[in-house]
């Protein structure tokens, strides 16, 4: 641990995969987030884009806000989603990204990667791949990406400055980072950064 | 962080009440925690 790890970074990861193979494989449990359909809405996502989905394609949804809302993806783009879960935020990019864009999602839980290789299927989404992955070590060349996005993940990184600079070597030069988080306005005392059980409550 | 890592042309756009009628929202209040979409670019 360092200042700019208040928790072990290993543990937080194994916490972080407990609490969202939960969202996995019951995506109507009790959380103390929103998920699925009602939190698109919430977050403005197109709302004729989510509609025309399946629900094993929006039902694990689990961001914090909509990291296209900033700047939509182009048509042709190669996308890198860090952190895909279910892969919600891959399918909106492949129907931004077209037919000659490509959308890689990686995510470090069997669950989610099931579920969105799934999902995918039932779509028939051809630009669309899932590859099991740390955002600290992804699984993606050098400068391969246009765009790298993420949505409520780096929030739960224990080394978010080993998380950037890994988004920036898959990023090619001119490449956009648009990601959505959260961000606290009144701080929080150190003695709960330091609690491992608060950063997934 | 994003400038001491090199990237450039850093926006924040509007905030979402994600945690808003969920379990999470009273602490979600008592940190004024809400969601923010962050667009970086690499400089190129």
């Amino acid at each position: 641990m360092t200042s700019e790890t208040p928790v072990d970074p290993a543990a937080l990861r194994e916490e972080v995969k407990s609490k969202y193979r939960e969202v996995a494989t019951n995506p109507h449990g009790k959380f103390h987030f929103h998920t699925g359909r009602r939190l698109a809405q919430r977050l403005e996502y197109d709302t004729s884009v989510v509609d025309a989905m399946p629900d094993s394609a929006v039902e694990s949804f689990a961001g914090v806000a909509n990291p296209f809302s900033l700047r939509p993806l182009e048509r042709g783009e190669r996308v890198v989603d860090a952190g895909s879960g279910a892969g919600f935020d891959c399918f909106i990019a492949a129907h931004q990204v077209g037919p000659d864009g490509r959308v890689v999602g990686i995510d470090m839980l069997a669950d989610m990667l099931a579920r969105s290789r799934a999902a995918a299927g039932q779509m028939g989404l051809g630009n669309v791949e899932f590859r099991e992955g740390l955002i600290e070590d992804m699984p993606v060349e050098d400068g391969w990406a246009d765009v790298v996005m993420s949505n409520g993940v780096i929030n739960l990184c224990a080394d978010k400055r080993r998380a950037f600079q890994e988004i920036w070597r898959v990023l090619r030069p001119g490449g956009w980072l648009q990601f959505a988080d959260i961000a606290n306005g009144k701080p929080v005392p150190e003695s709960a950064l330091r609690n491992i059980d608060l950063w997934t409550a | 962080m994003l400038q001491e890592i090199g990237f450039a042309e850093i926006r924040i756009g509007k905030p979402f009440d994600t945690f808003g009628e969920a379990g999470g929202e009273k602490k979600a209040r008592q940190f004024e925690v809400f969601g923010y979409p962050f667009l970086a670019r690499k400089a190129g």
